[in-house]
């Protein structure tokens, strides 16, 4: 049939804007809005949907210039493709093709982007709660046949409450549909329901067919563009906490210890990956979550060269290489070249667990895939090598010497670019191996560690130079000589700079060395490297500071510059005695004999030293308001004397009265320290901060501006921050316009400031202060895990390390806000044991479920209520508030049924050590005895004890006279004597209302579902009624408790009666007045009545009337009956013409489409065939 | 299921403070050898009323008290506040346990709202002046701003028989990140010259005494008198001031001092003016006695970087001890480095916070 549709109407006249000016006297120009309403409404309208798109202003703490990968999660229920998705979009990105995806897989994706693709295991709820937990980017696959399964909705709702990474859907299997419009209509119908669950306009991709197993070129590379240029938004929660998503697992237990104690022993495991979230502290010992596993202590972290850089970060790596080079005087490479597109070579894939290419890569070894051994075409057989490369290999397989022997003539390496020393030339060697280091750096090839490819700044290099010892010093220092070790150290911090003076050092030292023949060789080596004792050494106050094997007052000291002048002239043997002394008073201040040690007011001087010290103003003159122009002239000044004060401050501090010696050489000290100040201040802007003094003098102008430029920059840093005064908060006229602007201009101000500080620290203390980045691909070991988490590693399931804040690490009473999901088929019980997901935990836990009586007490609930919010209280690790999690009842696939399996969903609401819960319980007594507004009560209670601890306790009867419990009775044990409002009834029943404390279980049970070998079949513990059903147990049924018909006997009341002997007694106004009842009928009831005269007429008349009009009526209805009928009738006759025409229809239609639908199903049966 | 793991401390050095941040931190401490060569080994009154104090202000905290005396085990609850009432024993003044409390407060589940009844005054620690307007504007600039200690009766030592109320209303998420790298300038100088008991001229002479030191600095200076008469001024004479230089900004250095029987109240006002000075001179943004409430403050900041400026003398033994504990406790180090003025050999002391935030704090 032909559509008819409307004709489109041109509009008769032009609409310009021109011609509308002047209409009919109307000047538009004259009114400035036209239509005010509408302007009004668009403008309410476009601030409405703009006020919509902002967000609580967040930090984003990943750093900018080199950010960990994005987390690509591909989640979906089994048989959607997940695999089939990665291997694609991995092949797309790097072209290269897995034959198997195991682990994370990091690939590059672009300039400055790097993903790191994950498949969640399709049927373990434990891994779906863990991917929403770290996921960026969740590729949400669904299968366009079936539509949306419970997986994808309850990880959905995992997510959501987990922060909501971006979701991308992508429907797969759409070549299954064979009609187009069906295919159309079922994209809509996914994409809707997909938006509603979502946000409205969520973006669904579709995948058709497999090609040569993978999907389609075309939309995996929209796909992967789509992916590429996503931005994302900080999680509150990552944004908190440092994580890693491991992608590879080494078990570095001693393998003699597996051999002598068994494999049963707790393992020593590295977990490497990508850090991300905020920067993973530096000390050890930081407590992390496995999640899966449980709490542990790191043992130790190494940040390792990144197995999969972006090509911006290899180009800055290019171009420090090249900048080093240039210094080191060796001709340029020439300019860097700008790509526009990736390199092959550049097109990098990390996934150590996956063997891309058949190449398996461990800790320090790389194993390849050579085939099935002694099959057929083996590679590597000893004798039957196939070429050079193969011989090579199996050559180095036979071990020609044993271990002993290989380990025979190796010599000790005191440094790292030291010569080896054998037992034999001691002597020999200590005569001559300064001059040897000097040597071999100037010629010699590379011998030390090889220094990774880092960004910026290596830590590596910094440890060489600067600070190699600090770290393990820590523990091994108190064994050694104090003076020794502290001695050596400097050496450490001087030797690059200052070889001359080394030298002269050494022949000093040799002098000592030949007085003192039986001293230990170490301590000779640690003396004659230290140089001359006469000149001052410059201390970094930041390392003294934490040295904790020197006392506070040593570390001044030295920092100072006062170390006594007979230190030079001691002997080695007095040092060691020395060092016992030191050791005994610095243990005498630290036991604390007086009670100083905690006094706030800080030491001064005496009075008359200060009144001689301050005859004037002057020196802190220029610390007051309006004398500011003062400040320059006398600043030279100021600074001397400020010093001085400084020197006499310290010695009055630490009562030193052997530094009166030095204050002759004081003036000199000063000068000298200033010097070196400094010298330390150019370091500190560099860096390389040993180079420094080398490079100084071949700067070129170049370098020197760019200097210059960072010093400016860092200035304006400072100055904005104070002079901005905090942006002019309280200021209405700042330069901000919303509050919104003012907090991202004042966050990204303390980013800026933030990196600036950190770039300006030199690399060892950058890690100290900040820790490890996220983006920092990282080494972290775990001292002792269970060993069942070695035994059933399975790559398949993510393994994720959460980092806890201090407040998670305490265990507590949390109070949440929680609700039974609502697609959670029944409601939860309380203390009924519930799998939660909080933080980065889960575990099990028993909730009290519970209400806030007008917030006066929190009353316990027994179940939850069926739709809305309720409280619930329960055990764990503590968590900060306005966190939300969500409550599984069963994780163990083997007991889900087809249900929905997200119980419940809140968000913590307080945290505490104790909570205070109750539930009711009424006490139920009876009286016995009434006396006017007393009555005693039994049954309530069966002791006086018990009495006596409610005494004043208020009651009630049921009838509502309240009353109290005055005491109890000693007769009938238990019975009590209680006053009332008013006089009660025997037959009241009383009732105390009281309130009885709830207490919860300590219960917590990780969820360790890692450790099994089933990792999807971890149980817990089981519900009440789960327990019942295994063992058969009724449910006990309390008779009381059941509902039972209430059967109320009738109360029958009898009246007042009065012995006539007491009414005869009583006064006439107290007498009950009854009367006799009448005997003579009175006139009312005795009279007849006969109608008659006027009113019998209008009776009569009105009953004809009344006749007259029945009669009519009768007829008319018998009329309508009569059309009914006919009508009746006729509707009949329609009706069966219309059945006749249905079911001609009917048959029509069916003999027409009833073939086509056969083979519809047929079709879609063998699409399901070719997908198994 | 929680695993206890001390940081071990020995010697009763910064007790209080030990106490304090292992609660901020959550961490379990172990205190040793507390005065274990000591003829009175252990604990002293003072310090076993401040932990009842910790006590009492915590929730689910335990303590242990070796049967010396010299070992003591911390682990901290979870701060509540709210109302209580804290007798101080003799031996020190109030200011001893007001001043922890200071740490504590702004980051507890109700507001702090405690008395404390005792001495008021000692030399050695914290005066009430010293912390109204010498501690308390330090919390104000990290952004506590509404806390207060009013003084409700005076107490001299040895008697006592003061009161005071510490107020905090204000509980704050997280301490705001310090950006001090200018030494401020100071605008005035005010005090407060009390007696209690004694004479009103002792005050007088006082002021006096502190006047003619401080003629010569050229700004404005305001010391108030305070007598103390009748049933709020304790139980025993006694006499003091507190002077205090403050800045436009909001930055103040203070000194105090209280007098003994048979000083001269003109010397005493003499000394704690010089003392101020001498104050000045060595502090460039906090003074000393502020050091360890603004590090601390900046310790359990935000993860962003804050900045403090001080001075070559400020970093004394007190500061390193500080530092290391910290270290121990929080694991954060702080980050000394001179300004870039070279005409100055001041330092920039850079802390990154831990990220702390007050997680005893019920949601709305």
């Amino acid at each position: 049939m032909e559509q008819s549709n409307k004709e489109h109407r041109k509009k008769s006249e032009k609409a310009t804007a021109k011609k509308k000016l002047h209409t009919q006297g109307h000047n538009a120009k004259a009114f400035a809005v036209a239509a005010p309403g509408k302007m009004a409404r668009t403008m309410q309208r476009s601030s409405d949907v703009n006020e919509r798109k902002l967000h609580v202003p967040m930090v984003d703490r990943t750093p900018e210039d080199d950010p960990p990968p994005v987390i690509v999660a591909v989640v979906g229920p089994p048989g959607t493709g997940k695999t089939t998705l990665i291997k694609s979009l991995v092949r797309r990105m790097t072209k290269s093709s897995l034959t198997e995806v195991n682990g994370p897989i990091t690939v590059v994706s672009g300039k400055r982007r790097r993903l790191t693709f994950l498949e969640c295991p399709a049927d373990d709820l434990n891994a779906m709660v863990d991917v929403a937990k770290v996921a960026d980017l969740v590729l949400l696959m669904m299968d366009g046949n079936f539509g949306f399964e419970m997986e994808t909705m309850e990880f959905l709702n995992l997510a959501q409450h987990h922060g909501m990474p971006r979701v991308l859907g992508v429907a797969t299997h759409l070549d299954l549909f064979k009609s187009q419009s069906t295919l159309r209509a079922s994209k809509k119908r996914l994409k809707h329901r997909f938006w509603t669950e979502v946000y409205q306009g969520a973006k669904l991709f579709y995948l058709s067919g497999v090609i040569n197993g993978r999907y389609p070129d075309r939309e995996i590379l929209n796909l992967s563009r789509f992916i590429s240029v996503m931005k994302f938004r900080p999680l509150k929660w990552r944004n908190e906490h440092p994580y890693l998503l491991a992608d590879r697992l080494t078990d570095i237990t001693h393998p003699q210890l597996l051999e002598s104690k068994g494999k049963h022993i707790d393992r020593k495991v590295a977990l490497y990956g990508y850090l991300h979230g905020s920067a993973l502290p530096s000390v050890a010992g930081a407590r992390v979550h496995l999640a899966g596993v449980g709490d542990y202590s790191i043992s130790h972290v190494e940040k390792l060269p990144d197995p999969c850089p972006t090509p911006y970060f290899q180009q800055k790596q290019d171009e420090y290489e090249r900048e080093k080079m240039k210094e080191e005087g060796a001709a340029s490479t020439g300019a860097p070249r700008r790509r526009k597109r990736l390199d092959d070579k550049q097109k990098l894939i990390y996934a150590p667990m996956s063997d891309v290419g058949g190449v398996l890569m461990d800790k320090d070894a790389v194993f390849i895939d050579v085939g099935t051994k002694n099959g057929e075409g083996a590679s590597f057989v000893p004798g039957q090598e196939k070429g050079e490369g193969e011989k090579l290999v199996t050559s180095l397989q036979s071990a020609e010497r044993s271990i002993a022997e290989s380990f025979d003539g190796v010599g000790l390496q005191l440094f790292s670019n030291g010569q080896e020393l054998h037992a034999g030339d001691e002597e020999a060697e200590s005569f001559s191996s300064d001059g040897d280091v000097s040597d071999q750096s100037a010629n010699g090839g590379r011998q030390n560690l090889r220094k990774p490819r880092i960004y910026g700044k290596s830590v590596q290099e910094a440890d060489a130079d600067v600070d190699g010892l600090v770290s393990d010093d820590d523990e091994e220092f108190e064994d050694f000589d104090g003076e020794g070790d502290h001695q050596r150290r400097m050496v450490e911090v001087d030797f690059p700079a200052e070889n001359g003076d080394l030298v002269e050092a050494q022949t000093d030292s040799e002098f000592e060395l030949s007085d003192h023949e039986n001293d230990i060789w170490t301590r000779s080596t640690a003396s004659k490297l230290e140089g001359s004792k006469a000149r001052r050494r410059k201390w970094d106050i930041g390392k003294l500071i934490y040295m904790d094997n020197i006392t506070p007052s040593d570390c001044l000291k030295r920092w100072r510059g006062e170390e006594e002048d007979e230190d030079e002239n001691r002997s080695d043997a007095e040092e060691d005695e020395e060092f016992f002394q030191q050791k005994d008073r610095s243990a005498g201040t630290t036991s604390g004999v007086d009670d100083d040690l905690e006094k706030f007011k800080p030491h001064f001087e005496t009075f008359k030293k200060l009144i001689a010290k301050w005859p004037d103003m002057e020196q802190i003159k220029n610390r007051f308001v309006g004398s500011s122009t003062l400040r320059s002239e006398k600043q030279g000044n100021d600074d001397d004397d400020a010093d001085g004060a400084d020197e006499d401050e310290a010695y009055g501090d630490f009562e030193d009265l052997e530094a009166y010696e030095g204050q002759e050489s004081e003036g000199e000290n000063d000068s000298a320290q200033s010097s070196h100040n400094d010298s330390d201040d150019n370091g500190s802007d560099g860096s390389f901060a040993d180079f420094e003094q080398e490079e100084k003098k071949d700067l070129t102008t170049e370098q020197e501006r760019e200097r210059n430029a960072a010093k400016k920059e860092s200035l304006r840093l400072q100055f904005e921050m104070e002079e901005g005064d905090n942006f002019k908060e309280d200021d209405p006229n700042n330069e901000y316009d919303t509050w919104y602007e003012l907090q991202k201009a004042k966050m990204a101000k303390q980013n800026e400031i933030n990196n600036a500080e950190l770039e300006s620290m030199t690399p060892e203390q950058r890690q100290k202060i900040e820790g490890f980045r996220a983006g920092s691909y990282v080494r972290i070991v775990f001292e002792n895990l269970p060993m069942e988490f070695v035994e059933n590693f399975n790559p398949k399931y993510p393994i994720i390390m959460g980092g806890l804040l201090p407040a998670e690490m305490k265990f507590g009473i949390i109070k949440a806000r929680i609700r039974r999901h609502r697609w959670h088929k029944k409601i939860l019980k309380t203390n009924d044991p519930l799998v939660l997901s909080l933080g980065w935990r889960r575990f099990q836990t028993l909730p009290i479920y519970t209400t806030s009586d007008s917030r006066t007490r929190n009353r316990m609930l027994k179940y939850t209520p069926e739709h809305s919010y309720c409280f619930a209280s329960f055990y764990g690790p503590l968590c900060s508030p306005n966190t939300t999690f969500c409550g599984i009842q069963v994780v163990a696939n083997s007991d889900t049924t087809g249900n929905f399996r997200i119980a419940a969903t809140g968000i913590v609401e307080e945290i505490d050590a104790s909570v205070e819960i109750v539930k009711k319980l009424k006490l139920v007594g009876y009286p016995y005895k009434i006396f006017r507004n007393t009555a005693f009560i039994k049954d309530m209670f069966s002791s006086a004890m018990e009495v006596a601890r409610f005494e004043g306790a208020q009651i009630k009867t049921v009838s509502g006279i309240r009353g109290e419990i005055k005491r109890a009775l000693s007769k009938p044990e238990g019975h009590f004597r209680a006053t009332f409002e008013d006089k009660i009834l025997l037959s009241d029943v009383i009732v105390l209302r009281s309130w009885y404390p709830v207490h919860i279980k300590k219960f917590y049970n990780p969820v360790t579902s890692l450790l099994l070998q089933n990792k999807t079949e971890w149980k817990g513990l089981r519900l009440t009624g789960q327990i019942r059903a295994a063992m058969d147990i009724e449910t006990p049924m309390n008779p009381d408790s059941a509902y039972t018909k209430v059967e109320r006997p009738e109360r029958r009341f009898n009246g007042l009666k009065i012995p006539t002997s007491i009414q005869k007694a009583l006064p006439f106004k107290s007498q009950v007045h009854q009367m006799k009842p009448q005997k003579k009928k009175t006139y009312m009831a005795k009279r007849a009545v006969v109608l008659g005269g006027e009113e019998k007429k209008a009776r009569s008349f009105m009953q004809k009337v009344f006749t007259i009009s029945n009669a009519k009526d009768e007829k008319k209805k018998a009329k309508n009956q009569d059309a009914r009928k006919e009508r009746l009738k006729k509707l009949a006759k329609l009706e069966e013409i219309k059945i006749e025409k249905d079911k001609e229809r009917k048959k029509r239609y069916f003999s027409e489409n009833g073939r086509k639908r056969q083979h519809a199903d047929s079709g879609a049966d063998s699409g399901s065939n070719k997908r198994r | 299921m929680s695993t206890t793991r001390y940081a071990t401390f020995q010697g009763c050095r910064n007790f209080r403070l030990l106490i304090v941040l292992s609660t901020l931190s959550g961490k379990p401490i172990r205190v040793e050898k507390i005065r274990s060569e000591d003829l009175n080994p252990g604990l002293r009154d003072h310090e076993v009323s401040f932990l009842r104090l910790m006590e009492a202000m915590t929730n689910g905290s335990s303590i242990e008290i070796s049967y010396t005396g010299t070992t003591v085990i911390y682990r901290p609850g979870i701060i509540t506040g709210g109302s209580y009432t804290h007798q101080c024993p003799p031996g020190k003044p109030v200011g001893y346990y007001v001043e922890p409390m200071l740490y504590l407060a702004p980051f507890s589940k109700n507001k702090f709202s405690v008395i404390f009844r005792g001495v008021t005054a000692s030399h050695q620690d914290a005066g009430l002046e010293a912390i109204k307007w010498g501690l308390m504007p330090v919390m104000e600039k990290f952004g506590v701003r509404e806390c207060a200690l009013h003084t409700l009766k005076r107490g001299s030592p040895p008697l006592g028989g003061g009161e005071v109320h510490l107020v905090v209303d204000s509980l704050i998420a997280q301490p705001i990140t310090m950006h001090a790298l200018e030494t401020p300038q100071i605008s005035s100088i005010r005090g407060v010259a009390y007696s209690t008991r004694v004479s009103p001229s002792m005050v007088n002479r006082m002021i006096d005494g502190a006047r003619k030191v401080l003629k010569s600095v050229g700004c404005e200076v305001d010391i108030t008198a305070d007598a103390w008469r009748g049933e709020n001024a304790g139980k025993s004479p006694g006499w003091g001031i507190t002077l205090v230089a403050e800045s436009k900004k909001g930055w103040r250095y203070f000194s105090e001092g209280i007098g003994d029987a048979g000083a001269v109240p003109e010397d005493l006002g003499t000394q704690v003016a010089y003392e101020l000075l001498e104050e000045i001179s060595m502090s460039a943004v906090v003074g000393r006695n502020q050091l360890a409430l603004a590090i601390v403050y900046m310790v359990i900041g935000k993860e962003d970087i804050g900045r403090l400026r001080i001075t070559k003398s400020q970093v004394d033994e007190r500061f390193i001890w500080l530092l290391r504990h910290i270290k121990q406790i929080f694991g954060t180090e702080v980050f000394l480095k001179p300004v870039d003025d070279a005409d100055s050999d001041d330092l920039i002391a850079t802390v990154k916070g831990v990220g702390f935030t007050n997680t005893n704090k019920k949601i709305a």
